[in-house]
C-alpha cells in the first residue's frame, strides 16, 4: 500500500527509499521528524499548476496586461509558500509508540502511536501508512497538543509482530507538494494463534470426570436473577431488572470450582501439524475460560498448572503464541 | 438510462461546496457579458453537480455528457460565430469548466478545475482593470485557496475560521514576493503574436459616424475617456477641444468619415506658445488618438494626417500613454486641394429644401463668407433654439429642415450637423469634427479627467486667408457647455443622467479623491509596462537599467526575499519552553540516573517510582511523594506554586 513517491518513476523511488533507509536511526520508542530526514517533491497537481503558471505568464506577456502579471505572481508566491507550509506541517512532530494489545492471527494488529507537537501550531491532514497498512489521516490542532492514532496491520503469523517503517506524509495545504519522512518506531504486538474449533478431548490428566459437574454458586457464569442479599457483590446488580421492578436484584452466576482440566498437546494426534495443534489448543483455552473451568496447559517442555482468570488466560495464550520461538 | 448506475464514489460535500463556490465567484464577473442563456446554463450545471455529490446519484453517463457538451458548445459557437476573441473565448472556457465540473468526482478533477479557473480570472482582466476588480480577485483567490485546502482535507474537518485563517494568511504572506516580481520581472514590449480580432467587444466610445442621437447616447456614460497632465498651466476651458475624427460625407442624415484626407499636406502656422501635455488613454479598441486643437507633432507608432488627426498603428486595447504638443492659436491649410473643395461643399441632391433656400438667401444677402458664418450663429442664438439631451425625433431625410424650423431642440450633433449643412449650401467648405470638449480638473492630483460625457461635435469652415476655422454652434445656444460643462448647460428641469446629480452633491469631494486614486492606479499599476519599468528602475538605481539588469535585480531580490520568508516561517516556532514542573521532574530523573537507575522511555512516572522505590528502599517515601506531586500537578490540579516549590526542595535534598 505504500504510495509511491510523486512524479518519480517507481524504479528510482526504490533507490531513494534505500538511500533514506540508511539515514534513519535505529528503531526507538520515541522518535521525531527532523528537517534532515524530511523530503519534499511536487505532486502531479503541482506539475500541472506549474504548467498553468507558465501559460498564465505567457498570456500576461502577450497581452501586456499588468493585472494578469499580478495574478500570476501572486499565485506563484502562494505556491512557493504552500511548499514551506507543507514542509512545516510535519516538521518537528514527535512520535511515541504506545502499548499494544495482543490479537489473534487474522485480526488486525493495532499499533497505537502518539503524535505530539512541541510547537504552537496546528498540523492538518497528516497521513500515516506502512507498507501493509491503509493510510490513516488526522489533524493535530494547536489546542490538542497530542493525539493518539492507531495503525492497523493485519497479523499473519503468531509470535511478536514488530511495527514496520512508517511513512508520515502530507500534502496540506494546497495539494501541490508532497512532504514526507520515514520513521522507525519500536513497537511489537503479541499475536496469538488463530483459534480453530475442535471438540474437547477428555483428558486423562483431569482429576474429575468430565467438564460439566454440579453447579455451585459462584461468579463466573451467568445463570439467572434473584433478589439482592447483603453479601452479594454490588457490581452484580441487575440494573435492567431493578429499573423494571424497583426491587434490588442481583445477577446470579455459577462456577465450576471443582472442574480442573488439562489442555494437553499430546491429546491431539501426533500427525497433526504444530500450527494446527496450537490453534486447537488456543480454541480450548478460550472456551475453557468462557465456561469458567479451571484449566492447565501441557505443551512439550512446558506445564502450566490449572487455574482461571484473565492473567492465567493471557499467560496460556502467550505461551501458545511464542511456542517454539 | 441517462444516469450512471450504482453507488457513486465522490469526495465529501465540503470540498465540492467550496469548489462550486469558488468557480461561481470566478465566473460571476463575466455574467454581464454573457447572454442570459449561457449564464443560466452554467449556474444550473453547478447546481446539478452539488445534487450529484449530495445524493451520490444522477451523475450523467458518457452518452448524456457527450450530448450536453456538444449541444452547449455548438450553441455557443453558433451564437458568437467564433471561439476566438475575448468574449467568445471566455464564454467557451466557462462552459467547458461547468461541464467538466458536472462529471467531476475525484481530487484530480477538482484540482484541474481550480487550475483552469485561474485562466478565467485572467480573462476578466482583458475587460476590466479597476481597483475593485483587483480587490475582487484577491477575495476570489482566497476562496480558491480555501477550496484547495478543502480538497486536500476531504473528510477531515476543520472549522471555517481556521480555513479562512490559513488561506488568508497564505495570500497575505504572498504579497511581498508578488510585489517584488511585479516590479522587477523584466517586461518585454509588444505582443508575442497577433491577437485575434474581437468583433463583439462593446466598449463605450466615439463611433466613426455621426447621426442624430448617437452622441447624446454616449453622454449617458460616466466612464473616463482619457486623462491629461499638462506640463504647465491648464489652458482655458473653452479652448479644450480634443479632436478625434473629421467627418466629410453627409447623406442627409448621417455624417461619415469618407475617404481619409491624405491629398493635402498638413500646413500649420501657429503662435509660438506651445502647450505640452501627456495623455493617458483608456482602451477603446480603435485606432484613433485624441489631441488638443491643433497638434504639431505625433507620438511614436502613429500617423498624422492632413486633417490633423492622429492614428495609432495598433488598436488601443490597453491603457496607452503618449505625449504631445499643440498650439491653441493657429492657422491651418490656407490652400485647399480640389478634393477638399469638392467634398467640403457636397450636399445630398434631394432633401432639406427650406434650409437650402435660406442658405442661398444668406449667401446673396451678405456676400462674404465671414458674415454668413456670423449671421448663422446669430440665427441659432435668436430663434429660441434650446439645448437638450432628449431632443424630439427628426426621422427621415429632411431632418435638418425639421430641426431648424419645427422642433428647434437639439444636442451638439444637431447643431453641428445643421450648421455645416447651412455652410455647404451657402458655398462655404465645411466639415464636422467629433471628439471631446472640456474635462474636469481634479484638484487632488492636477489631472484633467475627460469623460465619455464630455463627447462633443463641432464644425470647421474654410475661410479665405484664414484656412480652416473652428466654429462651435453649440456655444452660441448654450455657452455654459463650452465655458463650464454639460451639466450647467442643461436647463433645470431637463432630463440628465443620474451621475450628474452627484456633481454638486456632498459626495463630490469623495468622487474627486476616488478619481485621483483611480488615476494613480492606472498610471502606476495598470500602466506599468516596459517603458515605465525602465524609467522607474533607472531612476531608483540611478543607472540605465536594461532588461538583463532588471532580470539580475529580480533574481537577487527573489533569492533574498525567499530566504527571509523561508527562515521566518522555519523559525517562527517559539522556543520550546519547558514548563518548570517538567524541569524539576527531569532533574529528579537525572539524579536517579546518576545513581544507577535510568527511566525507560516507555515507563510512566508511576511505574518508574515503583521501580525506584524497590531500587532505593531508603528514599522510598521521598520518591513516592515527588512522583505524587508531579502527577497531581501535571494531570489533575491547577498550577500551584507552593507545591512546585516543595517538590523542588525535595528533589534538591534527595540524597543517596
Amino acid at each position: 500500500m505504500l504510495s509511491r513517491l510523486p512524479v518519480i518513476p517507481a524504479s528510482m523511488s526504490s533507490y531513494i527509499e534505500k538511500w533514506a533507509d540508511n539515514r534513519m536511526p535505529k528503531p526507538n520508542y520515541t522518535t521525531s521528524i527532523i528537517r534532515q530526514r524530511l523530503y519534499i517533491l511536487p505532486t502531479k497537481h503541482g506539475v500541472t499548476f506549474f504548467i498553468i503558471l507558465v501559460l498564465l505568464l505567457t498570456g500576461a506577456i502577450n497581452y501586456e496586461n499588468s493585472l494578469a502579471f499580478m495574478l500570476t505572481f501572486l499565485f506563484s508566491s502562494i505556491c512557493f509558500l504552500g511548499m514551506i507550509y507543507s514542509h512545516q506541517n510535519i516538521n518537528n512532530l514527535n512520535f511515541r509508540s504506545l502499548a499494544t494489545k495482543p490479537v489473534f492471527v487474522g485480526q488486525s494488529a493495532l499499533f497505537p502511536v502518539r503524535i505530539k507537537t512541541n510547537k504552537k501550531q496546528s498540523h492538518f491532514s497528516i497521513c500515516l501508512e506502512t507498507e501493509k497498512s491503509p493510510v490513516v489521516r488526522c489533524n493535530l490542532l494547536q489546542q490538542q497538543d497530542e493525539i493518539n492514532i492507531i495503525i492497523p496491520i493485519e497479523a499473519s503469523k503468531r509470535g511478536y509482530f514488530n511495527l514496520e517503517k512508517i511513512k508520515i506524509s502530507t500534502e496540506f495545504p494546497l495539494g501541490l507538494f508532497h512532504a514526507w519522512s520515514w520513521i522507525n518506531l519500536k513497537s511489537k504486538c503479541l499475536v496469538y494463534p488463530a483459534p480453530e474449533k475442535h471438540p474437547f478431548q477428555l483428558s486423562q490428566h483431569s482429576n474429575k470426570s468430565g467438564i460439566y459437574s454440579q453447579q455451585q454458586p459462584g461468579y463466573d457464569d451467568f445463570s439467572g436473577i434473584r433478589e439482592y442479599q447483603k453479601e452479594d457483590p454490588p457490581n452484580h446488580l441487575a440494573w435492567k431488572a431493578i429499573a423494571k421492578t424497583g426491587v434490588l436484584q442481583t445477577k446470579q452466576f455459577h462456577s465450576n470450582i471443582d472442574d480442573e482440566i488439562y489442555l494437553n498437546w499430546f491429546d491431539l494426534a501426533d500427525t497433526m501439524p504444530t500450527e494446527r495443534r496450537l490453534s486447537i489448543i488456543c480454541y480450548w483455552v478460550i472456551e475453557a475460560e468462557k465456561q469458567g473451568i479451571k484449566y492447565g496447559l501441557k505443551l512439550p517442555a512446558l506445564n502450566i498448572d490449572p487455574d482461571s482468570g484473565l492473567h492465567h488466560y493471557q499467560n496460556c495464550l502467550k505461551e501458545l503464541a511464542l511456542f517454539g520461538k | 438510462m441517462i444516469f450512471q448506475t450504482g453507488q457513486l464514489k465522490t469526495l465529501s460535500l465540503s470540498p465540492s461546496f467550496w469548489v462550486v463556490l469558488s468557480l461561481f465567484l470566478v465566473i460571476t464577473p463575466h455574467f454581464q457579458r454573457f447572454p442570459l442563456w449561457i449564464s443560466l446554463t452554467i449556474i444550473s450545471l453547478f447546481l446539478w453537480h452539488l445534487v450529484t455529490v449530495k445524493h451520490k446519484k444522477y451523475l450523467p453517463n458518457k452518452f448524456l455528457l457527450t450530448i450536453i457538451t456538444i449541444s452547449i458548445s455548438a450553441a455557443t459557437i453558433f451564437y458568437y460565430g467564433t471561439i476566438l476573441g475575448k468574449t467568445a473565448g471566455t464564454a467557451f472556457l466557462s462552459i467547458l469548466l461547468a461541464v467538466k465540473l458536472l462529471e467531476s468526482r475525484s481530487k484530480r478533477d477538482y484540482m484541474l478545475l481550480t487550475g483552469i479557473s485561474f485562466f478565467i480570472i485572467t480573462t476578466n482582466f482583458l475587460f476590466s482593470q479597476t481597483i475593485l476588480t483587483v480587490i475582487y480577485m484577491f477575495i476570489t483567490v482566497i476562496i480558491l485557496v480555501m477550496s484547495m485546502i478543502s480538497i486536500d482535507l476531504d473528510d477531515l474537518t476543520i472549522t471555517l475560521k481556521q480555513k479562512i485563517k490559513i488561506s488568508a494568511t497564505l495570500v497575505f504572506q504572498a504579497l511581498p514576493m508578488m510585489l517584488i516580481l511585479f516590479v522587477l520581472f523584466p517586461r518585454i514590449p509588444g505582443p508575442l503574436w497577433e491577437l485575434p480580432d474581437d468583433s463583439k467587444s462593446a466598449r463605450s466610445g466615439l463611433s466613426n459616424t455621426m447621426s442624430p442621437g448617437n452622441i447624446s447616447q454616449l453622454i449617458q456614460s460616466n466612464d473616463v475617456a482619457f486623462r491629461v497632465k499638462f506640463k504647465d498651466k491648464l489652458p482655458p476651458q473653452n479652448k479644450l477641444y480634443w479632436r478625434a475624427m473629421v467627418l466629410w460625407n453627409f447623406d442627409g442624415r448621417n455624417w461619415e468619415q469618407g475617404k481619409q484626407n491624405f491629398n493635402a499636406t498638413p500646413t500649420i502656422e501657429g503662435s509660438k506658445q506651445v502647450v505640452e501635455y501627456t495623455i493617458t488613454l483608456e482602451p477603446h479598441d480603435k485606432k484613433y488618438l485624441f489631441a488638443l486643437d491643433m497638434p504639431i507633432n505625433s507620438p511614436e507608432n502613429s500617423e498624422y494626417n492632413a486633417d490633423f488627426l492622429l492614428r495609432s498603428k495598433n488598436k488601443i486595447e490597453s491603457l496607452y500613454q503618449y505625449s504631445l504638443s499643440s498650439v491653441l492659436n493657429y492657422r491651418i491649410q490656407k490652400k485647399l486641394s480640389a478634393w477638399e473643395i469638392n467634398t467640403g461643399l457636397k450636399i445630398p441632391e434631394t432633401g432639406n429644401p427650406e434650409t437650402i433656400a435660406m442658405a442661398k438667401e444668406w449667401k446673396i444677402k451678405f456676400n462674404s463668407p465671414q458674415l454668413v458664418v456670423n449671421h448663422a450663429l446669430k440665427y441659432f442664438n435668436k430663434n429660441k433654439f434650446s439645448y437638450t439631451l432628449r431632443p424630439p425625433l427628426t426621422p427621415g431625410y429632411n431632418s435638418i429642415d425639421q430641426f431648424l424650423f419645427k422642433t428647434k431642440k437639439g444636442f451638439c450633433e444637431h447643431y453641428a450637423s445643421s450648421f455645416a449643412f447651412l455652410m455647404r449650401a451657402a458655398g462655404i467648405p465645411s466639415r464636422i469634427v467629433i471628439g471631446y470638449q472640456g474635462g474636469e480638473l481634479n484638484p487632488v492630483n492636477q489631472y484633467l479627467t475627460v469623460k465619455q460625457s464630455d463627447a462633443h461635435a463641432w464644425t470647421e469652415v474654410w475661410l479665405k486667408n484664414k484656412g480652416w476655422v473652428r466654429i462651435d454652434p453649440t456655444a452660441s445656444i448654450a455657452p455654459e457647455r463650452v465655458e463650464k460643462n454639460l451639466n450647467s448647460a442643461l436647463s433645470q428641469n431637463d432630463y440628465r443622467p443620474f451621475y450628474m446629480y452627484l456633481d454638486n452633491g456632498p459626495f463630490k469631494k469623495l468622487i474627486l479623491y476616488w478619481d485621483a486614486i483611480d488615476n494613480s492606479w492606472k498610471q502606476w499599476v495598470v500602466g506599468y509596462n516596459s517603458k515605465l519599468q525602465h524609467e522607474f528602475l533607472s531612476s531608483i538605481f540611478n543607472t540605465d537599467m536594461n532588461l538583463s539588469d532588471i532580470a539580475i535585480a529580480m533574481v537577487i531580490m527573489m533569492f533574498f526575499s525567499g530566504m527571509i520568508i523561508t527562515f521566518y516561517l522555519l523559525k517562527s516556532t517559539p522556543k520550546i519552553s519547558v514548563d518548570p514542573l517538567q524541569k524539576i521532574y527531569n532533574q529528579f530523573c537525572s539524579k536517579l540516573s546518576k545513581n544507577g537507575l535510568t527511566r525507560n522511555v516507555y515507563e510512566g512516572p508511576v511505574d518508574f517510582s515503583l521501580r525506584a522505590a524497590r531500587f532505593f528502599p531508603e528514599q522510598k517515601n521521598s520518591i513516592e511523594l515527588i512522583t505524587k506531586i508531579y502527577i497531581n500537578l501535571k494531570f489533575k490540579s491547577k498550577h500551584n506554586n507552593k507545591l512546585v516549590e516543595k517538590m523542588k526542595q525535595m528533589v534538591r535534598t534527595l540524597k543517596f
